[in-house]
């Protein structure tokens, strides 16, 4: 790779040019977990992935850069995006989880596509019946209870996910079973905002 | 190059500070020796202009041509506009942007246009102050400033002549103050209610780590409401004469009693108002604290859900500390309710009215030096950016509290065989329907290669920068074929406006412009003139011999005007034509609707038939 700005060598491993500092543009093969220099794992370290992100974002945040030349105030403005988007991303489990079944080429998320889960369905509607009727109630506890047990359920779909990811051909065997996690933690997820409406005053 | 520096615009007040050269923030003296300018702005009939004190002296005398709070029609069409906006200014709201009608009706200025004349003496206080043009500046905004009025914000700098290096939210300036000043570590809400609008960050600070975890508010709650209500009190009881419906100069004449009433009441049990009005009115009132508390307690009221999201929002149930903002604070009634809501004394050990200020002074310092190691700011968009889908829903790209700069994309493939063009609406907020959203931007990608429904995809895609303005672009997918489209806000003003704004400001080239709008308004008049021959080609039954004749008469009057070099004569034409076929345009559009529930596409008519228009370049 070539310095835009001073025409010599670059490395890929660091934003910044070796001989003039200046701001290099992002590689096209850069992947979320790179960014950070992590393995490509869903189990992961969130104080590690949070000092990561500082330590990255101090250097490249566009507020260095607001007297930088056109150019390299750009590319600023592109890698600063680009770690916001890959720590939003990396973050949060589920978010974490459908980063890489997309990375592995299992986009099963995209276009909006919703996802059948016929053995949930039952489960789905004692859930509701349990909330409306809570709701009706008017009935805190009740509804607090719900949005523990939600809880929960995510904890243990996290730890699910976690498991079959270890497998060493996770991405040929266990792609179903991970997004049934993760369309259900979303389920769970709106369970939660639902029963936090009601029993919170408004 | 001169020196940074940071601005605070104001609902009620504006101020502007430095970084000193011991490396300490300063507010410099705006107004009469003070360190507050009062955001008004006043328009005489000679076409002079006065800002501040000056101008809010004129208030009472002149209501209509002084400009008060201009803040809350930042970015806003006059669909917009409130109840309580009404009985003072007087708008013009025939364009995209509200105007407002000044000195003697003479001229319609835009709210930017407004606010440039108070960052106008701002700038010019700063250069008297550090002996010289500064150099970039910092302006603050609302933390719940959508795009709209992000935009008109910036634009206002940039008609003021101003290097705008960075918009910052309010409540962060505080925090920045605050957390470099008293070193405070930990998680904080910024309770900041200002004259006219209200925010609530909450923060975690952590060694230079000025990290926004949630943000809320609302853009049009503030001191200002609380004159309201203390107004409408005064009138109903001590008006004499009484009137049902008073005028500007009776509202505002109780307005500016009821500022004074209230800030008295701050550190007075009870307060007496005897004051002359114009027109032989006198207002003559008495209030308590007890009363005036019991007026604006709902006002106060309306800031509790916005905190109580916010902390859900930031995942915190409490917070390790409450910083007070915005000269509405002081009100005693406001500081128990954020201890009773947080749980926590609020602080206010920094001036709730300079401290933000004196952080986006140190905010411009630090950008103006290329960042500071020791300081990262990491702030959050607050209402999530969507786009409309089929049946209106909103499909959300970017959620509220993502961290800034972010960006997003999505896929949509085209829906008819042979398809070649997309409708793509951008809205802002949290609602799911599109209507109940703020709509941003409404453009047509066009060149789309066609092919048979659903094969040709387009990957739009939305950038937010870190003033918080969005950007978006789109690429279809099968050839590769990239478009970047130039958002235009449906409720700013345009990069050509703008432009045109600027050159009537440095009051140069004067006859280029006068050429621009006259080769401007005679493009629009010829397209006017087109698209009726072809209406009543179609539709010439629909008008009576004399309703045709009038209307042929005023069209010679417009050719007319079209061959001179008066361009205000070709826009004064327009404006009778358009009233003279207003009919004609609406018994099109009946015609046409009910062949539309015949089948037909009534969008295919309602372009054709519309003959109100965005003015092309505007010298007003």
């Amino acid at each position: 790779m070539t310095c835009w700005s001073c025409h010599g060598a670059t490395a890929q491993s660091t934003p910044f040019c070796g001989s003039c500092r200046k701001l290099q543009p992002l590689g096209r093969t850069e992947d979320y977990y790179s960014l950070f220099a992590l393995p490509r794992e869903f189990t992961l370290e969130p104080r590690l992935l949070e000092q990561r992100f500082r330590d990255l974002s101090r250097h490249l945040h566009p507020d260095r850069f607001a007297r930088a030349e056109p150019r390299e105030r750009r590319i600023a403005l592109e890698r600063a995006t680009r770690l916001n988007d890959a720590y939003r991303a990396l973050k949060d489990w589920r978010r974490r989880a459908a980063y890489l079944l997309k990375l592995a080429g299992q986009d099963v998320f995209g276009e909006g596509g919703s996802f059948h889960d016929p053995e949930f369905l039952e489960e789905q509607l004692e859930w509701r019946e349990a909330l409306a009727m809570a709701r009706a109630d008017g009935d805190a506890a009740a509804l607090a209870g719900i949005a523990a047990r939600s809880r929960a359920s995510l904890a243990a779909l996290e730890a699910e996910c976690g498991r079959y990811f270890e497998a060493e051909d996770w991405f040929s065997e266990s792609v179903w079973a991970i997004a049934s996690r993760l369309s259900r933690a979303r389920y769970y997820d709106n369970i939660i905002a639902d029963a936090e409406r009601g029993a919170g005053p408004q | 190059m001169g020196r940074a520096i940071g601005i605070d615009l104001g609902t009620t007040n504006s101020l502007v500070a430095h970084v000193d050269a011991r490396n300490r923030p300063q507010v410099i003296p705006a107004d009469e020796g003070r360190p507050l300018l009062p955001s008004a702005v006043h328009y005489a009939a000679d076409g002079s202009v006065e800002v501040g004190l000056a101008a809010r002296r004129r208030a009472p005398e002149r209501p209509v041509d002084t400009i008060l709070s201009v803040k809350r029609f930042m970015g806003r069409g006059p669909g917009d506009l409130r109840p309580e906006d009404r009985g003072i200014s007087r708008f013009d709201e025939s364009g995209a942007v509200v105007r407002l009608l000044v000195a003697d009706g003479a001229r319609a200025v835009t709210p930017i246009e407004v606010s440039a004349e108070v960052l106008r003496v701002l700038k010019r206080r700063a250069d008297e102050a550090l002996g010289g043009p500064p150099g970039g500046c910092v302006i603050t905004v609302p933390a719940y400033f959508d795009d709209a009025q992000r935009q008109a914000t910036k634009d206002a700098g940039r008609l003021a002549g101003l290097d705008v290096l960075r918009l910052l939210n309010e409540p962060t300036a505080a925090a920045l103050a605050y957390g470099l000043d008293k070193q405070v570590q930990g998680t904080f809400a910024v309770y900041d209610l200002g004259g006219g609008t209200f925010d609530v960050s909450i923060l975690r600070l952590d060694h230079g780590v000025f990290e926004v975890l949630a943000t809320g508010g609302d853009t049009h709650l503030g001191g200002d409401d609380f004159d309201r209500v203390v107004a409408a009190r005064l009138l109903e009881r001590g008006l004499t004469p009484p009137v049902a419906s008073p005028g500007p100069a009776v509202l505002r004449g109780a307005l500016a009693a009821a500022q004074r009433l209230r800030e008295t009441l701050t550190t007075e049990a009870a307060v007496e108002a005897d004051v002359e009005l114009p027109g032989g009115h006198r207002l003559l009132a008495r209030l308590t604290r007890e009363e005036l508390e019991a007026l604006i307690a709902p006002v106060i009221e309306r800031t509790t859900a916005p905190c109580r999201g916010a902390l859900k929002d930031a995942g915190l149930s409490t917070v390790d500390g409450v910083v007070l903002v915005g000269g509405t604070t002081r009100t005693p009634a406001v500081r128990r309710h954020v201890r009773a809501l947080f749980g926590k004394e609020p602080l206010t050990d920094l001036d709730p009215d300079t401290v933000v200020a004196l952080g986006a002074a140190v905010q411009a310092d630090a950008l103006d030096r290329g960042g500071r190691e020791d300081v990262l700011l990491l702030d959050v968009i607050p209402l999530s950016l969507g786009v409309e889908m089929m049946g209106g829903v909103v499909e959300k790209l970017i959620l509220r509290n993502s961290t800034i700069p972010a960006s997003a994309s999505q896929a949509f493939t085209t829906y008819a065989d042979g398809q070649t063009g997309m409708v793509i609406h951008v809205v802002q907020g949290e609602r799911e329907l599109a209507h109940d959203c703020r709509s941003l931007a409404r453009f047509t990608l066009k060149g789309i290669p066609a092919m048979p429904a659903g094969i040709a995809r387009v990957e739009i895609t939305y950038a937010v920068d870190a003033d918080g303005i969005l950007q978006v672009s789109a690429r279809e997918l099968a050839t590769g074929l990239e478009q970047t489209i130039q958002v235009k806000a449906t409720y700013g003003l345009g990069e050509e406006e703008v432009e045109a704004m600027l050159i009537e400001s440095i009051e140069h080239a004067e006859a280029d412009v006068t050429e621009r709008f006259v080769r401007e308004w005679r493009v629009e008049a010829e397209r006017i003139l087109a698209s009726l021959q072809s209406a009543f080609a179609v539709d010439g039954e629909l008008l009576s011999a004399a309703e045709r004749t009038a209307i042929e008469e005023r069209l010679a009057g417009l050719r007319g005007a079209m061959d001179g070099d008066d361009y205000l004569a070709i826009k004064t034409w327009i404006g009778t034509v358009d009233g003279a076929t207003k009919v004609f345009a609406e018994r099109r559009m009946d015609k046409h609707v009910r062949a539309a529930m015949a089948g037909h596409r009534v969008e295919e008519f309602a372009s054709e038939v519309r003959t109100t228009r965005q003015d092309p370049g505007e010298e007003e």
